[in-house]
């Protein structure tokens, strides 16, 4: 396996290597970086600037000097000036972290959703959900980005924005609402007809109910969960894991293990109030290492021998999503605070965040949100699409396999036949596609920053383009092809660890 | 979809063999057709394109031949209603000002050019740009992919490092350096530098089929005749991939009308005086919240091609591969 | 008997452990199927897969099941297993030691998967799921009925492989099933089968897969496991060498319906249906003069979809002359012999002829 990712590397370093010489003489073609110096008034003045950017640039030497000029600085890590003489590691300083932002949430959120939709959808085949999943998705992918977060730009932030100064649902907002999450809910269940009204039934009338009682009280305007919702929340999630990683049993060692799990939660939300009054990052993945530490341990000693993984599994998740659902809560608490910061608009349509924000962590992260929402919405439809119907095929591939009627020969209970068999070998391919689809999300972040107004990696790569400008270009591919080429390899190496097949050759 | 029995006849000495099973013998073609035909998304998605290609053509006509929409795409002229637009599909009972077409469908521009004309000269340009996109680059990845997948050794590696470089380079800022420097060339010339720089996917794909293509029996027994490996390609191994092919081409053409509009909107595309679908949205967006319908029309243009287009596509993969439609035993 | 039943390969099955060594099937009835019928709706009309099946398993007992390819041999044994797609409408019953598997719920009938009938498929090399080790598969089967530690679960898997004959068990058990050949992962499957000590073992045709000599070994494994865990056969296979070697009684399908059910030796040496009849005179005989042609039966089964009034063998069959035939479906009647049971209208005259499968050859020989 290590000779296989040292091999991996090496032949990826290559291929960039030469990717960069391509890149760059054709940046070096791209356009004339004098043109606007030649709109100067011809005389000592045109000349002078001509001179000046022809020494800056060297463009008296041939392309290929310039390139192992760009090259040997390049590995020094100084990745030169722009026409104006501009420092471009300056520049990509400053653009770099917003860009990466977008792409990373992007992305993380449509494998994520769109995984669970497609296999949600794989799993209930020819369903009214799996029909318009399907449809959805065809029709997300048809989207031209450009068009959508246009849209999403001028119309959802601004109505937002408008309803978040008086948040009221009206009654058929709410209906429709709870209509939606009712036939979801419905569409996941399994059973008889019978069942399935009910749950309908069940979700309709609970979310009418939450939502107008959350409208009315105007917790819109000023959200949170309070200990009581984080407690339910909490169990709620127990339950959920547990029965999904080893069956609902209200008395088997999981089921223990998660309930304790859950109540360790709900205890340190109360105790660390002081701490998480206004933390930084660290402290936040610190709390998370220790909360993953000690469930595991709990799931380790209530698991006893019998039950030991699946009392693991179900404790760290439960401690993990209570640990997620403390930090939205958190989240939401500030938001009163933030809106009241940013003039009753929370949900911004430009820029990457607001230029020179003073706040707590929770308001800062709340203005990393507001900005980040609209912009990742839209360049997450795309790969969502993508996701959910590649997951959805790979499932339905892998449903129809013969290992997966053995698994049910054995007489391994539905859920088990889903987790064990069918989702671990759906998934493989999956990783391969998201090497794939890193370098369109890079070229949609492009899009959706000029759409955004963002002064990021795409306005850098945008002006180099039109100014005939290499140095940023070579910038921004050397961020955008390196993720391409560093998700390649995680894609193969994953792959490799996923499949025993591969590993071998 | 019913499945057709392929299992091989087994043993006790040929009783299977002539038994056989009453499968009704249907040429290969015909059977594709039907499934095709099967197709609902598919069929819907042929009316749809079809009927978006021949408004475009018709309507303000190709080159020299004129169309039978009177107004041009160019010349302004006075606002009518500031410009809103005069479609109207809703009856009047039911609120509407009745079926009616009227002076400008889609509604005028700021300088009261018709929009319709305009639109239709977009999706034009838009359609002829991803064709051309979407043959070119079929072309190239099919040769890539075939010959990467037939030959092992040098030549396989040397091609596949190609293709990872290509795909090292992010498409936009490959196809948009490209694009700028294919300049004001024209549309055609556009095109083709596209094509030159989105032939991977469809190089992947023709690779992989073609590699289990070479292992079977056919291939193997006109290999051991000691045909040429070019006549193999071409009679053995092209033919069997022609459904692959067939469908990589709805998948160029539906990303390359996706990268165009792209392109356009981020000025690096069609150069102007040309215009094209993503071009259009990009000159008025700014219009968005006085002239709304400059946003929309070409917007909706795009997606009904491109949904067509994708609809098309995966009807075709159903005809041609069945597999995923498989029942279990 | 002119009729030979030792075809010219896959035959000498059992060399080692034969029929005659294991132990004989007790009088206690395991598994009674009862009218039994699958249909499913497809975009061509409902197919009728399996149209009335009757037949019981005795505790121990092998039944063969045989028949043509399509007759719904496959579909009625998944219908035991309760593993049919969800689009299968079935009727009748399927009665295991008294309880209707088709009426319990979806819970009990699971846990009596795998633990009580288990099932070996055809293609070992895609029934095993390649990214688990053989270990985790195996134990996964105890596990899913077993209260015990996944230690002793691959303990116990560990004895199995060594059942089964694959060497090395210890180490094995970490293997993925593509650092296996053919023959091994189908002892694999038989010792996931077995692992739970099963009462029935459903085979479909577990050895098509393979190559001739492995053929052997694999039913030969079979037969001696079978007696270890006291486990009866259901038998589905194509090779009449195979029913004639290893099964007490065997079942004829023809088109979803059962047409001859007997004792082995009876319904070989003297068939009362004219399909069985067909099949039996176009194996190839040992003591042949000369270049004698195969006999095969001429024609196709009908369609499932709309099947035709009458007897659906009829159109194929020589014996077929009069009304009754093409107007009524000949039910399972007995027949001459003890315990065989056949479907014909004309079992009488194939009963007045030294060799019936002499019909056959006249058919066929005029039809060319
Ligand atoms: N899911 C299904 N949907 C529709 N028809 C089906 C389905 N499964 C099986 N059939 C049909 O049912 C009939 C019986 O099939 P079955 O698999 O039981 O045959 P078989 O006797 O096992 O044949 P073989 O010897 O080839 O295994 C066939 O005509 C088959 O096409
Ligand atoms: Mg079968």
């Amino acid at each position: 396996m290590l000779a296989f990712i040292a091999r991996r590397l090496f032949v990826s370093a290559l291929v960039f290597l030469a990717a960069t010489a391509v890149v760059f003489v054709m940046a070096a073609n791209v356009g004339d970086p004098l043109a606007e110096a030649r709109q100067l008034p011809s005389g000592q003045a045109q000349e002078a600037a001509i001179a000046e950017i022809t020494e800056r640039m060297n463009l008296d030497e041939p392309v290929f000097v310039r390139y192992f000029r760009w090259l040997g600085s390049a590995l020094t890590g100084d990745l030169g000036v722009n026409v104006t003489g501009q420092s471009v590691n300056a520049m990509l300083e400053n653009a770099v972290g917003a860009t990466l932002q977008l792409v990373l949430a992007a992305t993380v959120l449509s494998i994520v959703v769109g995984i669970t939709i497609g296999v949600i959808s794989a799993l209930r085949q020819y369903s009214g959900l799996d029909l318009s999943v399907t449809f959805a998705a065809f029709l997300f992918y048809s989207l031209p980005l450009f068009w959508v977060a246009t849209l999403l730009k001028q119309f959802v932030a601004i109505d937002l924005n408008n309803w978040l100064a008086d948040p009221k649902l009206a009654l058929w907002v709410i209906g429709l609402i709870a209509l939606f999450v009712a036939l979801f809910c419905a569409a996941l269940v399994v059973g008889d007809r019978r069942s399935r009204v009910t749950t309908f039934v069940v979700a309709f009338v609970a979310m009418c109910a939450l939502l107008w009682a959350l409208s009315e009280t105007g917790w819109f305007a000023d959200p949170g969960l309070g200990i009581f919702v984080i407690s339910l929340t909490a169990v709620a999630g127990a339950i959920g894991f547990t029965t999904l990683f080893s069956g609902l049993d209200w008395h088997s060692p999981p089921m223990r293990a998660a309930m304790a799990a859950a109540i360790a939660g709900i205890a340190s939300a109360l105790l660390l109030d002081p701490v998480l009054r206004d933390p930084n990052l660290a402290t936040i993945a610190l709390l998370a290492v220790i909360t993953a530490g000690v469930c595991f341990a709990i799931g380790w000693l209530l698991g006893g021998e019998l039950y030991r993984r699946s009392a693991v599994q179900s404790a760290v998740f439960t401690g993990l999503f209570t640990g997620a659902v403390i930090f939205t809560d958190r989240l939401l608490q500030s938001f009163a605070s933030y809106s009241d910061m940013k003039g009753g608009r929370p949900v911004s349509t430009i820029g990457s965040g607001t230029p020179n924000f003073q706040g707590t962590f929770w308001q800062s992260g709340l203005d990393s949100v507001g900005h980040l929402a609209l912009p990742t919405l839209a360049l997450m439809l795309i790969s969502l699409a993508t996701y959910t119907r590649y997951t959805r095929a790979s499932m339905l591939e892998v449903m129809n396999q013969d290992y997966v009627r053995t698994a049910r020969a054995k007489g391994l209970p539905e859920r088990a036949v889903v987790t064990r068999h069918s989702l671990r070998n759906g998934l493989i391919p999956i990783t391969t596609l998201t090497a794939y689809d890193i370098g369109t999300v890079m070229g949609g972040a492009v899009v959706t920053e000029t759409v955004f107004g963002w002064r990021a990696m795409g306005r850098m790569l945008l002006d180099g383009i039109n100014q005939g400008d290499p140095m940023p270009i070579m910038a921004f591919f050397l961020v955008a092809g390196g993720a391409i080429v560093a998700f390649n390899m995680l894609a193969d190496i994953a792959y490799g660890f996923l499949d025993p097949r591969i590993r071998l050759s | 979809m019913r499945r057709t029995r392929t299992k091989p006849a087994q043993a006790p000495s040929g009783t299977d063999a002539v038994q056989g099973m009453g499968v009704r013998t249907r040429t290969q073609g015909q059977l594709v057709l039907r499934r095709f035909i099967r197709h609902k998304g598919a069929v819907a998605g042929m009316i749809g394109l079809g009927a978006i290609v021949l408004l475009a053509v018709t309507s303000i006509g190709a080159g020299p031949i004129p169309g039978w929409w009177p107004k041009d795409f160019s010349s302004t002229g006075t606002l009518v209603d500031g410009g809103k637009p005069t479609l109207s599909l809703l009856p009047g009972f039911l609120g509407g000002s009745g079926l009616q077409i009227g002076e400008h469908p889609f509604g005028q521009d700021n300088v009261g050019r018709d929009y319709f004309a305009l639109t239709m000269r977009g999706t034009q340009v838009s359609l002829v740009i991803a064709f051309i996109v979407g043959i070119v680059a079929t072309f190239v990845g099919t040769l890539v992919g075939a010959v990467a997948g037939y030959f092992r050794g040098k030549s396989e590696a040397a091609l596949m490092r190609l293709t990872d470089l290509v795909i090292t380079i992010p498409t936009l800022l490959f196809a948009g350096m490209v694009a700028v420097m294919a300049g004001d060339r024209g549309i055609v010339v556009l095109g083709l530098v596209l094509g030159l720089v989105t032939w991977t996917p469809t190089a992947r794909l023709i690779r992989g089929e073609v590699l289990s293509i070479r292992e079977k029996e056919f291939v193997i027994a006109a290999r051991s005749f000691g045909t040429s490996a070019r006549r193999i390609i071409v009679k053995h191994i092209l033919p069997n991939t022609v459904g692959i092919i067939i469908v990589s081409v709805t998948l160029a053409i539906a990303s390359a009308i996706i990268l165009e509009s792209a392109l356009s909107f981020l000025g690096l595309g069609v150069q102007p005086p040309d215009t094209s679908l993503g071009r259009i949205i990009s000159d008025y967006q700014n219009a968005l919240t006085v002239r709304p319908w400059l946003f929309y029309w070409p917007g909706l243009f795009i997606i009904g091609i491109v949904l067509s287009v994708n609809f098309i596509g995966d009807g075709l993969r159903d005809a041609f591969d069945p597999r995923q439609n498989r029942v279990r035993d | 008997m002119s009729t030979n039943l030792e075809p010219a390969n896959g035959s000498r099955v059992h060399a080692g452990k034969t029929l005659a060594d294991s132990l004989p099937p007790s009088d206690e009835e395991i598994l009674r199927v009862e009218d039994l019928t699958v249909e499913f709706p497809t975009d061509d009309g409902m197919v009728h897969a399996v149209r009335g099946v009757d037949y019981s398993v005795r505790e121990r007992e092998v039944l063969g099941i045989v028949g043509e390819s399509g007759s719904g041999k496959s579909v009625s044994s998944m219908a035991i297993m309760g593993l049919l797609p969800g689009n299968a409408r079935v009727r009748g019953s399927i009665r295991y030691r008294g309880k209707d598997l088709l009426r319990m719920r979806e819970k009990e009938h699971r846990s009596l998967r795998g633990e009580k009938i288990a099932m070996i498929f055809q293609d070992p090399m895609t029934s095993l799921n390649p990214v688990q080790t053989i270990g985790d598969q195996l134990a996964e089967a105890v596990l899913s009925h077993h209260l015990v530690s996944r230690k002793q679960a691959l303990t116990r898997a560990k004895e199995m492989l060594d059942l089964v004959g694959i060497p090395r068990p210890e180490a094995r058990l970490k293997s993925y099933p593509h650092e296996f050949s053919g023959g091994m992962r189908q002892r694999v499957m038989i010792a996931m089968a077995i692992i739970n000590d099963p009462d029935l073992i459903i085979a479909d045709e577990p050895t098509t897969a393979l190559d001739v000599t492995v053929q052997a070994q694999i039913l030969e494994k079979l037969l001696e496991v079978k007696d270890e865990v006291n486990a009866a056969i259901l038998m589905i296979t194509h090779d009449l060498g195979v029913i004639a070697g290893m099964a007490h009684r065997v079942l004829v399908m023809y088109a979803g319906r059962p047409v001859e059910i007997g004792n082995v030796d009876v319904v070989f040496n003297q068939p009362r249906m004219p399909y069985m009849a067909g099949l039996l005179g176009s194996l190839p005989h040992l003591d042949a003069t000369e270049h004698e042609r195969l006999r095969p039966i001429v024609g196709t089964p009908p369609s499932l979809i709309n099947v035709p009034p009458g007897c659906p063998f009829s159109p194929r069959c020589p014996l077929a002359d009069d009304s009754a035939c093409v107007t009524t479906e000949p039910e399972l009647a007995p027949t001459d012999a003890d315990e065989h049971y056949a479907a014909c209208h004309h079992w009488s005259r194939l009963a007045q002829v030294d060799d019936p499968t002499a019909y056959f050859r006249a058919e066929s020989e005029r039809s060319r």
